[in-house]
């Protein structure tokens, strides 16, 4: 019933994007129908150009994700366990995670360029705090009634780390990491839109900016997806990972 | 003239306890300076004996028992089980139940009684039988694949129980096992605990803040006094075992009850 309904409120979204191009409700010059768009994805994706744009931009991503994770979650713990550490530090990490991180974007070009390692950097950068501030919450998660169980019954260190910490930070820090890809794939396609010359968001941009709006809403369609499949997929760890909490 | 109890340990060796503690003092530093937590504290405990440790809040019972199970160091004295010293935690011979059961909760009734094996990399099968058997003894084979926030609080000290005995230690300690659950479920619990006890024949150190508790479990009670914790008081119990509802009401328990009570009693204000 439940399935039905969204899948209901799906169908009718498409149909009143057919629709209301095709009843001149709407300018189909602003506003392509569906199924044109759809068709538009269609001949894009057989292209080996965009499928190389879609590929640059996803590679960046990864990269700046696979930097960010490893490098927040380090500095997180050292602030999750370390209080002074965390004393002096904790104002200065909350305030730059409320700077907006787009501001920055101009330094980035400056010192790197406009190539492949600029958009993975200002995609560390704008991932990193919310990583970190994930890790450190995670870390403060950790009950110490539980450390102090595991070690009454003889865990050493790594087993503390292992069979304690880790399963009890992982909801925390599942959730970090899906916030940090949907953060960090905002970031690398703000920074193609902004400069470059490959990606898809150099794509979307230059779409935009030459009226082609088939293309360009095609462009959407395709991205929408990709966020929301990748969304999808780390949830469906968060949720075997965190079905004893309730 | 040497003491009577000094003559009679020369002229008959008693035999070792399980559990021996000397000279046991124990001071921690705070702002106003040092506090002596546990002064001088020496007890035994005979193999397959109930003694209960008993005393007002704040006596460093529980500190006491910690120490039992390695998991605190005292600032001076000996702590010997099963004849070698305890230092760190040692599951081989000390179980330990907490006052909250402190299950993992991302680990099944089955997984957490398992725990401690899974330190020791026991294989899995072996595993799995001794924690399903654990769990058969406190009454919960039924209950393997639920998690903790599944469980009632009584089933979860139950499961804390079955993981403290899982690894078959010679001594279990518990440290106010019972105090955060309701009356009812206390006193079954407490009727479990002397079922198991009797199926196990462990050496069992139980520490509570209820004087019917104590009364109703022990071989032996030890009244301890308000800090610095001292042990101000070793009294059997001679109520005959299986013990029964039935005993509370009687004359005898309401004497030996009366007489931690006129020991522990603060002093009105």
């Amino acid at each position: 019933m439940l399935v039905l309904g969204r899948l209901a409120l799906l169908a009718g979204f498409c149909a009143l994007w057919e629709a209301l191009p095709r009843v001149g409700l709407a300018d189909p010059e602003l506003l392509p129908p569906f199924s044109t768009v759809l068709a538009t994805l269609g001949e894009l994706l057989a292209r080996p150009a965009l499928l190389a744009d879609l590929g640059t931009t996803t590679l960046e991503l990864l990269v700046a994700v696979a930097l960010a994770l490893p490098l927040g979650t380090l500095l997180g713990l050292a602030l999750g366990e370390n209080e002074r550490l965390a004393r002096i530090f904790d104002p200065l990490v909350f305030f730059l995670f409320s700077i907006p991180k787009s501001i920055f974007l101009p330094l980035f070009i400056l010192t790197m360029g406009i190539g492949f390692w600029q958009k993975v950097a200002f995609g560390v950068f704008s991932t990193l705090f919310i990583v970190l501030m994930s890790a450190a919450a995670a870390v403060r998660s950790v009950r110490p009634d539980h450390v102090f169980t595991a070690r009454a019954f003889g865990a050493s260190r790594a087993q503390i780390a292992w069979r304690v910490y880790l399963p009890s930070m992982l909801p925390i820090l599942l959730e970090g990491f899906r916030l940090a890809v949907i953060f960090g794939f905002t970031a690398v396609l703000l920074a193609e839109m902004y400069a470059s010359r490959t990606g898809m968001g150099h794509q979307i941009a230059s779409w935009g900016e030459n009226f082609m709006l088939q293309r360009l809403f095609a462009g959407v369609l395709l991205l929408s997806v990709v966020a929301i499949a990748m969304n999808e997929a780390i949830r469906g760890i968060e949720a075997r990972c965190s079905h004893w909490r309730s | 003239m040497q003491p009577l109890a000094e003559l009679n340990r020369d002229a008959a060796p008693a035999p070792r306890g399980m559990i021996e503690v000397s000279g046991l003092n124990h001071a921690y530093a705070t702002r106003q300076g040092p506090v002596q937590a546990l002064e001088n504290v020496a007890l035994t405990v005979g193999q397959g004996r109930f003694t209960v440790i008993v005393g007002p809040s704040g006596c460093g019972k529980s500190s006491l028992l910690m120490m039992l199970a390695g998991l605190r160091a005292a600032s001076a004295g000996q702590i010997l089980c099963a004849g070698r010293p305890i230092t760190a935690p040692d599951p081989d011979r000390v179980g330990v139940v907490f006052q909250e059961a402190n299950l993992f909760p991302w680990l099944t009734a089955l997984d957490n009684v398992a725990f401690p094996l899974t330190l020791r990399r026991a294989p899995k099968a072996e595993r799995q039988a001794r924690a399903r058997a654990m769990l058969e003894l406190v009454g919960l084979g039924d209950a393997a694949t639920r998690y903790p926030h599944e469980l009632s609080g009584g089933m979860k000290q139950r499961v804390s129980i079955a993981r403290g005995l899982v690894q078959d230690p010679p001594v279990l300690l518990l440290d106010e096992p019972f105090a955060a659950l309701d009356e009812q479920t206390r006193m079954a619990m407490g009727e479990e605990l002397l079922r198991i006890w009797a199926a196990t024949r462990k050496t069992v150190v139980f520490v509570t803040h209820s004087l019917t508790e104590a009364v109703y479990l022990a071989d032996e009670v030890l009244v301890m006094s308000a800090r610095p914790g001292r042990i101000i008081d070793r009294m059997p119990v001679p109520l005959p075992r299986p013990r029964s509802y039935e005993m509370m009401a009687s004359a005898e328990f309401g004497r030996l009850r009366d007489r931690i009570w006129q020991q522990i009693k603060a002093p009105a204000r």
